[in-house]
């Protein structure tokens, strides 16, 4: 007994932090023959469930989406910011608001810390057809504190 | 090997050692305000920690699994305000669970799985306030728990599984219950009993959401004689023949505001129609707002029928492309529109309105006049309309108009002074296109004006006098615009009572001296992105009252001149982030500057130098002044010794023969001769002898003795024998003056030939010529002898120049120094005896 105690405590004095420095998986959200896109979490909190749809490269609008996360923050605002990257180069940055204090949009708006929200439906975007290439796209979902809600490292290859 | 016991008690007292050592005695948690606030989120407790202060008033415990609260859990807290434990998987919390905790007003429970929740569970509370118990799994609002909760404002039971709307009983001990959330319940049947509560105990203040409950049927006459404040519907309805039935229930209903609409993504109603809003006939609205109703049917001004009493209408994203005017003549006094989609300008024609917002209408072209003469307050943005001639009385017919917001338009032509409008406080053209805006004083009869926004207007200003008359204005914003040839001239001199200016973004390059003359009350000036090139702050002297100064994101370089006293003494923020400083020695004064004003600068630390610097992304602050008094003594240092070796050198050079006196080695002495040399001349030669030679010999410095025959040679003695023994024997060197007359003269040629035989007997070099003037070499080849000689030795050549001179007499001295006895007097003349004493015998 004295020595598994023993072991215990020197387990506990030896034993490395858990947590912390892990990256969360990579998920596919859609993948078709020409079109590929792959997401990462880039919260430290958490990970998230994503995917489209429809994925091809001839990219059709209002793509319907399904996004799943339990809140870690209230979200009576939710502000959306996209990053597309080719190469290392910028070539897009996109601010988006997507809930309003005011008569909010969106079912999902001005939920709460600890809720788990789900939210399948289109979503604004225009249609056209993705060059071929491989992208990087960096989402970032924040509250009206800054506060990030969610954040994500996307690749989208278009062969 | 060490038996484990002994290692164990080595290890428990250095582990206790160590806790000791933590210094955050409320690990693992993070302390966000000592004592009170704390944060444990997601830390994979199993238990409530109890290192954390008595004096805690507000504790995060969220996403830790809890799992159950038993009795008097939080007792350690009896400060606690705020107790935050959404989703710590609790699935039962026991009778007292909360007991003690006497000043909490807020408790969150979202995402709790409870499953058991015992009668006392929340006894105590006793100044409870906002219970938030979102997706915890209830079923019903008459079982919960918390009937005694008497000072409770808001409950919040969104996301449950909540089918019946019965208000329980308890609530009539919640006199001051304000918010009831249903949202994302069960409810589908809303019953006359449902509201029994409410019309013993009335809760005008009440603010019901039930948005998202899948409503059916809504018995009639249940809300009668019911006062709420506020009703929320939204996304509750499937067809339009239930949300017809339902609003009709709502008969009776006394409200101060009714929302009405769906949720983008939750839009079930496939097509909308009037008749949808009849039963609003029978209710009492103040305020009514709808939101995301799609496909309206045509003729659509019936629609608001039932609503001409209403006081507050909006509208939000309503499809009402059909509609082409707002019915006439009833009282509403606010009015708001937002992505209507309106195909043209509606008319509107409503005397009592107050206020009209009308904006993100995409696809208007024009702005048509409307007649609202009650109208204070006007926005108008973003609609991409243009506006022909703005502004006048006559466009709205009203002359109480306030605020008025013409943002994210087209164009607008400038066109009329605001004439009628002189009760305007608030002006907004931002990102508008404004025409004509430079001409004329647009502004002038704006006298009660407090705020404009001209930012990204398209506006260049020529003119000075375009802000004249605005002596109200407080904050005026013009950001994104540009001036004639890039320089800020005083263009604000009537604004005496501005306290804010923005001139970001308007390429500016330089400011003038006067430019800030009239700005006494100014305290915000924001100058950042433009394209100023030194921190000149002769121009911020006037504004006595500057508090904030922003000179971020231009090309400042360094201060123009050295003096950097005139800031203001008001200054208390001045950013000069993202500039081009140049950190070198010429700046020094002003890196020394920035550094004394390290107190005031915002983000000192990220000031960095410019790229051509050598400093290069290194921090301003990390300049130091040493390298440049390094740089100063050494460049001092060398220009001096520089300078003192060119001074000796040209002293030596000066006083090389005054120095050979002077040094001990060389000790000037007469040695065996008494002349230093005898000079050989032709007496037609007598002048250049006697002004030049003599002269120069005997006269400079060192002082040499020359044999002369009409000075030395002893009369009464034959000439030849004057000759040799007072030239020749008591001479060290011979001065031959060779000149034509010399070659000529007969006694002359006899005292050279003498010369070289005495040259000949003593084996010594004596003899030196000066050539006085070119000879003839025909008149040389007479004498072989010289002519050999002066062909193959080196001789002087006198040349009546200063350079000539200079070279000349240099040359004859060392020569005439050469071979001269250095040696101390006394020995010289003991040599000298001996010498005589030689040549008697």
């Amino acid at each position: 007994m004295k020595g598994f105690t023993a072991l215990f405590l020197v387990w506990t004095l030896l034993s490395p932090d858990s947590g912390g420095g892990e990256a969360w998986p990579t998920h596919t959200a859609c993948r078709d023959g020409s079109l590929e896109v792959l997401y990462q979490s880039c919260d430290p909190l958490q990970d998230f469930g994503f995917s489209v749809d429809q994925c091809s490269k001839q990219l059709k609008s209002n793509l319907n989406i399904r996004f799943g996360i339990i809140l870690r923050e209230d979200i009576k605002e939710l502000f959306l910011d996209v990053a597309l990257f080719t190469k290392g180069s910028s070539i897009l940055n996109y601010s988006y608001p997507i809930c309003e204090e005011d008569l909010p949009k969106f079912t999902f708006c001005g939920r709460r810390k600890g809720e788990q929200i789900y939210y399948a439906g289109p979503i604004n975007n225009p249609g056209f057809e993705v060059p071929v290439g491989e992208y990087q796209v960096l989402l970032e979902l924040y509250n009206e504190n800054h506060s990030t809600v969610a954040c994500a490292n996307a690749t989208v290859i278009c062969s | 090997m060490m038996p484990p016991t002994r290692l164990a008690g080595t290890l428990i007292p250095a582990m206790a050692f160590l806790s000791c050592l933590r210094p955050e005695s409320w690990d693992p948690c993070v302390q966000v305000v000592p004592n009170t606030t704390y944060q444990c989120m997601e830390l994979n407790l199993y238990k409530i920690p109890d290192n954390i202060p008595k004096s805690t008033k507000k504790l995060d415990l969220s996403f830790n699994p809890l799992r159950r609260l038993g009795s008097h859990s939080f007792s350690n807290f009896p400060e606690l305000q705020v107790l935050d434990l959404s989703r710590c998987e609790i699935q039962m919390i026991e009778d007292d669970a909360y007991q003690g905790l006497n000043h909490l007003s807020t408790l969150i429970l979202t995402g709790n799985p409870i499953q058991k929740l015992a009668l006392g569970a929340f006894s105590g509370l006793s100044s409870l306030q906002t219970l938030v118990a979102v997706e915890t799994n209830l079923a019903s609002l008459e079982d919960f728990p918390i009937g005694h909760l008497k000072t409770l404002k808001e409950l919040n039971v969104a996301h449950n599984l909540i089918h019946s709307f019965q208000l329980p009983e308890y609530f009539s001990n919640m006199p001051h219950l304000e918010h009831l959330d249903l949202f994302n319940n069960k409810i589908q049947n809303i019953y006359h009993k449902d509201l029994h509560v409410l019309r013993q105990m009335p809760l005008i203040n009440l603010s019901l959401d039930l948005s998202l409950n899948p409503l059916d049927f809504i018995q009639p006459g249940a809300f009668k004689e019911i006062k709420l404040n506020e009703l929320t519907l939204r996304s509750n309805f499937d067809s339009i023949d239930v949300m017809k039935t339902c609003i009709e229930g709502l008969a009776g209903l006394k409200i101060n505001r009714l929302v009405l609409g769906q949720f983008k993504n939750e839009r079930n109603l496939k097509r909308f129609d009037k008749s949808v809003l009849e039963g609003l006939c029978n209710m009492t609205i103040e305020e009514f707002r709808a939101a995301h109703f799609d496909d309206f049917s045509e003729d659509s001004i019936d629609l608001f029928n039932c609503l001409a009493n209403v006081s507050k209408i909006s509208l939000v994203s309503l499809d009402l492309s059909e509609l082409k005017s707002f019915p006439k003549s009833f009282r509403w006094q606010a009015l708001e529109s937002v992505k209507c989609n309106f195909e043209q300008f509606p008319t509107l024609e409503l005397p009592s309105l107050k206020r009209l917002v009308f904006t993100s209408n995409r696809g208007l072209n024009s702005f048509t006049e409307v007649k609202l003469p009650s109208l204070e307050f006007l926005d108008l943005s973003r609609n991409g309309l243009s506006f022909k001639g703005c502004c006048s009385w006559r466009d709205l017919e009203t002359t109480r108009l306030k605020h008025l917001d013409l943002s994210f338009n087209d164009v607008i032509t400038m066109s009329s002074n605001f004439m009628g409008l002189e009760q305007l406080e608030y002006l907004d053209f931002q990102h508008s296109n404004l025409k004509q805006g430079n001409d004329f004083p647009v502004f002038l009869s704006l006298k009660n004006l407090r705020y404009l926004d001209i930012s990204y207007t398209n506006t260049r200003v020529v003119f000075h006098g375009v802000f004249d008359g605005l002596v109200s204005l407080q904050v005026l914003k013009m950001a994104g615009n540009s001036f004639k040839d890039n320089s800020l001239p005083n263009v604000f001199r009537a604004l005496t009572n501005l306290t804010s200016l923005d001139l970001s973004k308007c390429q500016l390059e330089q400011v003038s001296q006067e430019a800030f003359y009239s700005l006494p009350r100014l305290r915000l000036l924001n100058m950042s992105y433009n394209n100023l090139l030194s921190l000149d702050t002769l121009p911020y002297k006037p504004l006595h009252s500057l508090q904030i100064l922003d000179c971020s994101f231009n090309r400042i370089v360094a201060s123009k001149g050295q003096e950097l006293q005139h800031f203001p003494s008001s200054l208390a923020s001045l950013n000069l982030t993202q500039n081009d400083f140049a950190c070198v020695c010429e700046h020094q004064s002003f890196l020394q500057w920035v550094k004394d004003q390290r107190d005031i600068l915002v983000d000192v630390e990220q000031l960095v130098c410019a790229k051509s610097s050598d400093m290069q992304g290194m921090p301003v602050l990390s300049f130091r002044n040493a390298t440049c008094q390094m740089n100063k003594t050494i460049i001092g240092i060398s220009v001096f010794a520089v300078l003192t070796v060119s001074v000796v050198v040209v002293l030596v050079y000066k006083f090389y023969f005054h120095l050979m006196l002077l040094a001990g080695c060389k000790k000037y002495g007469k040695g065996e001769s008494t002349y230093d040399a005898f000079v050989i001349y032709s007496s037609h030669d007598e002048d250049w002898v006697r002004n030049e030679l003599v002269k120069n010999l005997e006269e400079g410095v060192p002082p040499f003795q020359l044999c002369l025959h009409y000075r030395d040679f002893i009369p009464g003695v034959a000439i030849a024998a004057n000759i040799i023994q007072e030239g020749f024997h008591k001479s060290r060197k011979v001065i031959v003056v060779v000149s034509q007359h010399f070659i000529q003269s007969r006694w002359c040629i006899f005292e050279y030939e003498i010369a070289q035989t005495w040259q000949f007997l003593n084996s010594h070099a004596g003899i030196i010529f000066i050539v006085l003037q070119k000879l003839e070499k025909s008149l040389l080849r007479q004498q072989v002898e010289l002519y050999r000689l002066l062909s193959r030795n080196t001789y002087l050549e006198w040349e009546d120049s200063v350079l000539g001179r200079h070279i000349f007499w240099r040359r004859l001295r060392k020569a005439l120094l050469d071979g001269k006895t250095w040696s101390p007097e006394e020995t010289a003349d003991a040599e000298s005896n001996q010498h005589d004493a030689e040549n008697s015998t």
